[in-house]
């Protein structure tokens, strides 16, 4: 993903956008997944409680 | 060469919400942990092996800002001081910190002094330092 479509799916997402959000969430999959560890084991409870906060938060994000 | 030339094509809005993201996910661990009062595991300090705790300033500059990856940075006050930075400093903090390369490996594979990698370096870590100390207000 490029800067400016970066720009503009963030912007979306930051908006209330669902694909959008969707988008993001995709490309930080990687970061997020790798937070998901709890002794060494995955925990898709935490998975779903980090997009959860994401979810909310992420409207205050200063663009 | 004058770096801050290339300013324009650094992508400071991904690089400041890739940190604010990775603050909010380690929060949101730290909450979530706290909730379900999953018990984690402790190493003490007694069972460390001594070359793992770090004793340079270098090393805790390492640590606090590439733990896992280029964006992994402990706070977003951090990542915005990085992003400030003019990219020349931003490649040599990288290739000394993440790469792992000697200030003369750094110098060969830049076309440049050690003298000036060893400046670049001292300049970047004076700033972010300064960042780090003064801007604990403007971001709650």
């Amino acid at each position: 993903m490029d800067k400016d479509l970066f720009r503009i799916t963030l912007q979306g997402a930051v908006a209330g956008n669902h694909d959008a959000f969707e988008k993001i969430i995709d490309l930080y999959a990687p970061l997020i997944e790798h937070h998901c560890y709890i002794n060494g084991k995955y925990d898709e409870d935490l998975h779903q409680y980090i997009l959860m906060r994401i979810a909310l938060k992420i409207s205050k994000f200063n663009i | 060469m004058d770096y801050r030339q290339n300013a324009d094509s650094r992508d400071e809005l991904r690089a400041r919400f890739t940190a604010w993201l990775d603050t909010l996910i380690r929060r949101a661990k730290l909450n979530y942990l706290r909730k379900t009062e999953i018990p984690v595991d402790i190493v003490s300090l007694e069972e460390l092996f001594e070359e793992n705790i770090p004793v340079s300033e270098d090393e805790w500059m390492r640590q606090i800002l590439f733990q896992d990856n280029d964006f992994n940075f402990e706070e977003e006050r951090l990542a915005t001081a990085y992003a400030e930075l003019p990219l020349m400093r931003q490649q040599i903090l990288k290739l000394l910190y993440v790469d792992e390369l000697t200030v003369g490996e750094i110098a060969k594979r830049l076309n440049c002094s050690a003298q000036y990698v060893s400046d670049q370096k001292q300049k970047g870590l004076k700033h972010l330092r300064k960042k780090m100390s003064e801007g604990g207000d403007e971001n709650g």
